[in-house]
């Protein structure tokens, strides 16, 4: 059976094996789950901790976590991605701890007006616009548009990353993203 | 500006704002993700740690397989340093049922313990602080007070039981070597039953009376009529009662003493009649105190012995050869598989509220790492 059975994005480079270490069911299906969630675990970690380096540090933390503890995932009780985010998510809000730094989402309005962009000034602004009013929500809240917006999960994982049902999830994602176009709309 | 047209507008404005990895970083984590994520290097998890992580890692049908297999084997090996300690060790409570037991089977894997013919394995059972002089003595405490603890020597009862393991042609000479050895002891025997048959059927009882003195010649020579299955001497420390007894017996002899004074200075036949009365009842009361007097000297004096010789199928002797047969592997493996469950027992009292301290310090400790995570994000 292949446990982390999931959706496929496309992530540059392969993962290879010798002939002589032939992969496991549950290699394999660790290895499709890797694939798939590659970018957007890192895009949800890094909106968590603020920080690309120590965001490279916990996606890289979480996968090798949730390598090691890949056998004792029981498809019975959630989807793969839901279990590695959830195993992302204690790893970023650890590091966080540790760090004693409050979670806040990446995007800064400098980053975004410093970007090398061939868009209009308009665009940009609309852009610059959209970060302010993100850092304008509560983390919860930014957690959420994360996870919904960055990593691309379904209302379902959601609720099983952060441990809400999935209809909470998605109404606590619908205020969210109402109040940040109020934010945005008060904002241009 | 214009605003966002949409909630599409807005959402897609956001999608746009998601951070990517550096090319670097992410070619890097393929690479590991190909080695199988490979502990980096300069992480130096202590040992324990590190051993905490492999048995996290372990699926948990594996991981109770395992912790069921070393629990297995701690019992085993429990058992039988149990089991060989209490064979070594005479003096501990195990070494009692051994000792039973060993006699009980005439010869098994236990056998060194085992009586032979005229053995002395013996299971006391004695009464507290009893001199050996003073066993099955009958001096009384009489100028001591009433508490048997100031009695300078004491009284004490002894009895014992006894169990020969014979062949079922042999009863009959093993029933007249016991009257023999009785009357060798100036003993009494108060009943006897001798009955014949085959093995299992044929036996004999006897209700004895040693002279305490004798006792242990007498069941010396008993334990050599023949096999000794099983044998018990218990002692009951009697000197409080004795005491008791002789003090009533004095105060008795005191009050006729004075009634016998007041009987003839009574001066009128009514008064005479009144004193005599009282002195009849006093003379039933003192003659009720001689006689228990007279029953705790014979205690005391005359030890109760109760023997049997029994003859296959129960507990004595089956096989006086001494060769190890079918119920004595069973009887072993019952033997064994009771100190197990003791083991098991034991165990579980002293693991089972560790486990369960441990389990709710692990509980708390995950409710207070959940909170402490969610109060980052507040």
């Amino acid at each position: 059976m292949d446990p982390f059975g999931g959706r496929s994005k496309s992530v540059n480079g392969t993962l290879t094996a010798t002939a002589a270490e032939a992969p496991s069911t549950a290699e394999l299906a660790f290895d499709r789950l890797y694939r798939s969630s590659r970018d957007d675990l890192y895009a949800y970690v890094a909106s968590l901790v603020r920080d690309p380096a120590a965001a490279e540090e916990v996606t890289a933390a979480a996968f090798e976590r949730a390598y090691r503890k890949r056998s004792r995932f029981d498809p019975g009780r959630g989807e793969p991605r839901a279990w590695l985010f959830g195993i992302a998510r204690n790893a970023a809000l650890d590091e966080l701890r540790r760090r004693g730094r409050q979670a806040e989402l990446a995007v800064d309005p400098a980053d975004l007006v410093s970007a090398p962009t061939d868009e209009s000034a308009e665009a940009s602004e609309r852009r610059l616009a959209l970060a302010a009013g993100l850092a304008g929500l509560e983390a919860r809240e930014r957690e959420l548009i994360a996870l919904k917006f960055f990593a691309g999960l379904g209302n379902a994982e959601i609720g099983a990353v952060i441990g809400i049902s999935e209809s909470n999830a998605g109404t606590r994602l619908h205020r969210a993203v109402t109040k940040l176009r109020e934010a945005c709309d008060g904002a241009l | 500006m214009e605003p966002f047209k949409d909630e599409n507008d807005l959402i897609a404005e956001l999608r746009a704002l998601r951070p990517r990895p550096s090319q670097e970083f992410a070619a890097g984590l393929d690479e590991r993700a190909a080695a199988g994520f490979p502990r980096r290097s300069g992480r130096t998890d202590s040992p324990l740690r590190a051993f905490v992580a492999r048995l996290r890692a372990l699926p948990p049908r594996r991981l109770a397989f395992s912790a069921g297999a070393t629990a297995l084997a701690t019992l085993a090996l429990a058992t039988a340093l149990v089991t060989v300690n209490g064979a070594e060790d005479s003096g501990s409570p195990t070494m009692r049922l051994d000792s039973i037991g060993a006699h009980e089977s005439g010869g098994h894997l236990l056998s060194h313990l085992n009586p032979s013919r005229g053995s002395t394995g013996v299971e006391y059972e004695a009464a507290p602080s009893v001199s050996a002089g003073a066993v099955g003595g009958s001096s009384r405490g009489t100028d001591t007070g009433p508490f048997a603890s100031k009695a300078r020597h004491r009284e004490v009862e002894r009895s014992a039981e006894l169990v020969l393991g014979a062949d079922p042609d042999r009863v009959a000479d093993d029933a007249s070597q016991v009257f023999d050895a009785v009357h060798a002891a100036d003993g009494i025997v108060l009943s006897s039953a001798v009955t014949g048959g085959g093995a299992g059927y044929a036996g004999a009882r006897f209700d004895l009376l040693i002279p305490a003195a004798k006792l242990g010649d007498a069941l010396a020579a008993f334990s050599a009529i023949d096999t000794v299955a099983s044998r018990h001497e218990a002692t009951d420390d009697i000197t409080a009662p004795t005491v008791r007894i002789g003090e009533q017996l004095r105060d008795s002899q005191a009050t006729i003493d004075g009634l016998l004074v007041q009987l003839a200075g009574a001066d009128s036949d009514g008064a005479r009649a009144e004193v005599e009365a009282e002195l009849q009842a006093e003379r039933r009361h003192a003659a009720s105190v001689r006689s228990r007097a007279a029953k705790l000297d014979r205690r005391a004096n005359l030890s109760r012995v109760s023997l049997r010789i029994e003859t296959g199928g129960g507990s004595a002797a089956r096989d006086s050869s001494g060769a190890w047969g079918v119920g004595d592997a069973l009887h072993d493996a019952g033997h064994i598989l009771a100190v197990a469950a003791a083991v098991t027992i034991v165990g579980l009292a002293i693991i089972g509220p560790l486990a369960l301290i441990a389990f709710f310090a692990w509980l708390a400790n995950r409710a207070r790492l959940r909170r402490a995570r969610e109060r980052t994000l507040a």
